[in-house]
């Protein structure tokens, strides 16, 4: 066996053996993570809870401030992006209805009103 | 460049991670906003199967001891009842409505001695409906409790009100050496005998006043609620804003004969009327 064979050989191996402890013996565990970071389905249901307590309280500018904390893009978009997630996957009308009328909401809803909390 | 790679040029970015992973703040976030959520569905199932997301080995603890934290911290009063109801039909198992008749058993604190020392003697001017009609115990039964000592009489009144949600019905001081800090104890049942949790109950004092709410410690009983007095310092409580107002507590001494005193809690049960 030539010296390049064992080193290949040994690259492999200890390749293969990485790979094996990263993903059986010990894979990667998720700490501290934030919502932005949710599957789908969990951003989802996060946007369909906020819809669901924004008919109590009705209050917007809370839901937005909800929503905010699934990402960077604008409010309305995560709505739609929620929304569009539920139809593919049959969410229950009564669901489609919240998301549905959150994200009509948020399309009246005017950052530039807000007023500052204390 | 392993390193460099993975650390600066291409960090790791977590993607499709489940809610049990977030971090302990966002937890908190999920949670009051599943109790917020079930305000609006009173779906418990929907409920609890997104709080089993979040992996806590006591989902209603977890609700429970958050809305304690929530309340202590001034979170809205709005999230902190909200918290509270969902610990509670969690603890129950009840879906609202459909609560079993039953009443809870309740002790006050589960490991107190509990001898009573007083019965306290309470005033029913014109048929007043928040007065209480009986008191708990009679002079025979504090007769037959050993080591007793009668106590100064309390005399609850009630000011004019609106037709009250709750009356009260009985009013014990409790005496228990393993809690010598003097407490106002409610209890808050409906018609059937059921503990009714996320009542309000206001207290106010010559300088300041304070709120707190039914069920917050479940373990105590989902009726359950308390606060802890400051002895000579003359309070009125009320369920809610506008109802009738109990006045006036005071903190009592228990005095035992062959014990030194100590402070003893007043237990409020009211009941709907």
């Amino acid at each position: 066996m030539s010296r390049w064979t064992k080193f290949l050989l040994a690259i492999i191996v200890g390749a293969a053996a990485g790979l094996f402890y990263g993903w059986i013996v010990n894979p990667v565990e998720y700490v501290d993570i934030g919502p932005e970071s949710l599957r789908m389905d969990y951003k989802t249901d996060f946007v369909l809870m906020v819809a669901e307590s924004y008919q109590v309280d009705h209050n917007l500018s809370l839901a937005v401030r909800r929503i905010a904390k699934l990402g960077t893009s604008a409010p309305n978009e995560i709505v739609a992006n929620a929304l569009s997630y539920a139809l593919q996957h049959d969410y229950a009308s009564q669901d489609l209805s919240l998301l549905q009328a959150l994200g009509e909401a948020l399309l009246t809803w005017n950052p530039n009103l807000e007023v500052p909390t204390p | 460049m392993g390193l460099v790679y993975s650390w600066i040029v291409s960090p790791v970015q977590y993607v499709d991670a489940p809610p049990y992973a977030l971090r302990a703040d966002f937890k908190d976030e999920y949670r009051a906003l599943v109790a917020a959520a079930y305000l609006y569905n009173n779906d418990l199932l929907r409920a609890e199967d997104r709080l089993a997301q979040l992996k806590d080995d006591n989902p209603a603890q977890s609700l429970a001891l958050q809305a304690q934290r929530a309340f202590e911290e001034g979170h809205p009063q709005a999230e902190v009842r909200a918290l509270g109801i969902l610990a509670m039909e969690l603890a129950e198992g009840l879906t609202p409505g459909a609560s079993s008749g039953t009443p809870t058993p309740f002790t006050p604190y589960p490991s107190a001695i509990g001898r009573i020392t007083n019965t306290p003697i309470v005033s029913q001017p014109s048929g007043d409906p928040m007065i209480a009609a009986s008191p708990s115990l009679t002079q025979e039964d504090t007769e037959n409790l050993p080591g007793e000592t009668a106590q100064p009489a309390q005399i609850f009144i009630s000011t004019p009100g609106p037709d009250p949600a709750y009356v009260l019905e009985d009013s014990t001081l409790v005496c228990n050496p393993d809690q010598p800090q003097p407490m106002i104890q409610v209890l808050v049942q409906d018609a059937a005998g059921n503990p009714v949790p996320g009542v309000e109950l206001l207290v106010s004092w010559e300088n300041g006043e304070d709120y707190f709410f039914t069920g917050l410690q479940p373990e105590l009983g989902m009726g359950f609620a308390d606060f802890l007095m400051t002895p000579d310092v003359v309070y009125s409580l009320a369920l809610a804003e506008g109802e009738r107002v109990l006045t006036p507590l005071t903190a009592a001494e228990c005095q035992p004969e062959d014990q030194n005193h100590y402070w003893g809690s007043w237990l409020l049960t009211f009941i709907q009327p």
